[in-house]
């Protein structure tokens, strides 16, 4: 596609990819756990979470968190602290999994029985930008009615699918300088 | 052929040319089917300016002259029937509005103050005057008005003309109708303009109330359950219903600072909102009298201040501008005066810089200007803003003060606890609250709040300035004044007024004052 930025922030410009501003507004949305999983507080809740069910558990496996019951009985009776490496598989888990029991019910909100929600899209900073090569980038609202794809591909983790679903999908819906609105400071709505 | 075709077609636009109504009842058949100009000008194809000039004296010509003809013969043929199946016109109103003379009218014995031009109306049934909403039984060019002007500012004393539809039109007055303006020669008719209905928001409250209450029988115990539950998704499409039409947008996921965000999940952010939480520390000597008053909707008032539109830009080292507003790293300046006064920043125990917001920092620059001179200038080190209006929440708060002072008016208490839920819930959920996700405004949640605590401060320095000792400014509403406060404050409920909490009385010499309520 033509109107795709080949090389951004050449001149300064700063934001992040559209489809990586929507997987965050995504995740303010699904309201994880606020806790670090760093403080035990945040740990259990994770792990609680995580074993609340078999289906969850084995959510967790498949989403990579490979320990014995053993271990995980040790983790939630406080005898063992988990390494590094496994508290980040935790979180890791937890937000998959997290997402994926979110998904269902975040699309219907967001689809809102075909009436879409109002998105809001802020422009990318260019104050670090030479003043005569800033242009005159507007903030831009559009109302998005299909969320399955983008929930979707979210839910599974899949960066590549959410860009191909923002960018091929939703952006062109804002004419000829969709291009301009790619990359990003931030984009909001509400579920 | 096609040649010959032509030429017929010339020869037969070659005739006699539609007659046209004189210019004023032109535009009075316009205004009396209540057509803007910009409707009837797209209509035939040309431009506003153009019909304008075609309703003050000149003509159009060709095939546009046809159509208009044809439009205004069309006003004139629905008018008639209009006015005859509904008011029972006179037979010379029917003869004036097919078209040939609008002066026949003009001759009628009501006429005064240079109106003779336009066409007026005898009512058979009165309507409510355009200017002051009572019933008046003249109309002009399409407007129920007085055309006395004591008439139209006739005060409830002065009854109108008995008829058996006059308490009704008085309950259809709209609440926002303006002061009366005296009816001076043209002035009174809103010419250049189409009808518009009188917007009405502050209808929505009573709707919803009505609605609810209907649902449930009447019951306001239940009732005032289900409303305060939904008080924030109505104040959101009160909100949606307000800013129709409007110039800004109402931004509701901008990009927010860190300063901005919480720092953990129960914790706060760094704004410093300058809540007052004073207390005299030495009373003047002897016994003293103190009443505890209580400012009357200090949310909904502060409603009304510079809120920033869109992203929060980020700047260092600048002088104030007055045109943004947002949130500012300043130095706040020494505070001498905290025997009499609260310290405009709050009960600050940290020394240093702080992030305050737009309201504090104004009142901090108020404070240090040439009226007051009570300190110095703050000293602002860096600052996130972005332009302003004063007007965002205007109409907003405009609805929920008319429907407030509607209820109180009418003793309805269960509209005036929906009003306040639905207020003080907007804003404290305009945040970062999974009440209301519909608006991420962490920034206009503090600007408000820190606007109502401003509010409070200045009030505190009128009673101040007026020679009331003040003693307790706390919270967003609470202030304690010894003496004669109704000469400074008026009492009453409404948002300019003060209401007393309490009365005690408080010795010099002891620290514990005794609660002896009146």
């Amino acid at each position: 596609m033509p109107e795709k930025n080949i090389d951004f922030g050449k001149f300064g410009a700063s934001g992040i990819k559209g489809s990586e501003a929507v997987a965050r507004q995504l995740d303010r949305l699904a309201a994880h756990i606020a806790t670090p999983v760093t403080a035990r507080r945040g740990l259990m809740a994770r792990l609680h979470y995580l074993t609340t069910s078999d289906r969850a558990w084995q959510a967790a496996k498949d989403a990579g968190l490979t320990v014995s019951d053993r271990t995980l009985k040790a983790w939630m009776q406080g005898t063992r602290r988990p390494s590094k490496a496994n508290l980040e598989r935790i979180d890791a888990a937890y937000r998959a999994v997290r997402r994926r029991n979110v998904a269902r019910h975040l699309t219907a909100r967001l689809n809102r029985e075909g009436r879409g929600t109002r998105v809001e899209i802020h422009p990318i900073d260019q104050s670090g930008v030479a003043r005569q090569l800033q242009r005159v980038v507007e903030h831009r609202t559009m109302n998005v009615r299909r969320w399955d794809k983008i929930v979707g591909s979210w839910a599974a983790g899949d960066h590549q699918g959410l860009d191909d679903a923002w960018t091929a999908d939703v952006l062109p819906d804002l004419g000829s300088q969709w291009g301009q609105y790619e990359y990003v400071k931030n984009i909001g709505f509400a579920a | 052929m096609s040649d010959f075709d032509a030429i017929d077609s010339l020869l037969d636009a070659v005739g006699p040319q539609a007659e046209l109504p004189p210019c004023q009842v032109r535009r009075e058949l316009r205004e009396r089917a209540r057509l803007s100009k910009a409707q009837v000008a797209r209509a035939l194809g040309v431009s506003p300016s153009t019909l304008s000039g075609w309703e003050n004296g000149r003509d159009p010509a060709g095939e546009v002259r046809t159509k208009y003809a044809y439009l205004l013969d069309g006003l004139n043929a629905k008018l008639t029937t209009e006015t005859e199946t509904t008011t029972a016109e006179p037979a010379e109103e029917r003869s004036a509005a097919s078209g040939t003379a609008a002066a026949a009218v003009a001759s009628m014995s009501s006429t005064k103050h240079g109106q003779d031009e336009d066409e007026v109306e005898l009512l058979a049934v009165p309507e409510p005057c355009v200017l002051c909403g009572r019933p008046a039984r003249q109309r002009v060019a399409g407007f129920a008005q007085h055309l006395d002007p004591s008439g139209c500012q006739a005060a409830p004393a002065q009854t109108p003309k008995s008829s058996p539809t006059a308490p009704s039109a008085r309950a259809q007055v709209p609440r926002t109708a303006r002061p009366p303006r005296p009816a001076v020669g043209k002035d009174t008719v809103p010419r250049g303009r189409a009808f518009q209905e009188p917007s009405g928001p502050a209808d929505l409250i009573h709707e919803v109330v009505h609605a609810v209450l209907a649902e449930h029988q009447g019951d306001v115990e239940a009732a005032s359950a289900v409303l305060l539950k939904r008080a924030i998704p109505d104040a959101m499409r009160l909100l949606d219903e307000t800013r129709k039409g409007a110039r800004y947008d109402v931004i509701a996921h901008p990009w927010i600072p860190d300063i901005l965000k919480k720092q953990t999940s129960r914790g706060a952010d760094q704004i410093w909102e300058a809540r007052p939480k004073w207390t005299r520390p030495e009373l003047p000597p002897g016994q003293h009298e103190v009443t505890a008053l209580d400012i009357n909707g200090a949310y909904l008032s502060a409603l009304k201040t510079h809120l920033p539109l869109g992203q929060l830009e980020h700047s260092t080292g600048f002088a104030h501008d007055r045109r943004r507003a947002g949130v500012h790293l300043i130095t706040p300046p020494a505070w001498e005066h905290d025997a009499v006064l609260p310290n405009p920043i709050g009960q600050r125990d940290e020394p240093g810089p702080l992030w305050v917001t737009e309201p504090t920092l104004r009142l901090l620059l108020r404070l240090s200007g040439p009226k007051h001179r009570l300190c110095g200038p703050p000293e602002i080190h860096e600052s996130y803003t972005s332009g302003a209006t004063e007007n965002l929440l205007e109409k907003f708060r405009i609805a929920l003060k008319d429907a407030r002072d509607s209820a109180l008016a009418d003793g309805d208490g269960l509209t005036l606890e929906y009003v306040k839920a639905m207020y003080s819930k907007f804003v404290s959920t305009m945040g970062e609250s999974n009440y209301n996700r519909e608006l991420y405004r962490p920034d206009w949640m503090h600007i408000i709040r820190s606007q109502a605590f401003a509010n409070l401060w200045m009030k505190a320095l009128k009673a101040h300035d007026a020679g009331l000792p003040v003693v307790r400014a706390m919270g967003t509403d609470e202030l304690h004044v010894i003496g004669d406060w109704r000469r400074v404050f008026p009492e009453g409920r409404s948002v300019t007024e003060v209401k007393v909490k309490d009365t005690y009385t408080a010795a010099s010499d002891t620290e514990a004052s005794t609660g002896q309520e009146q």
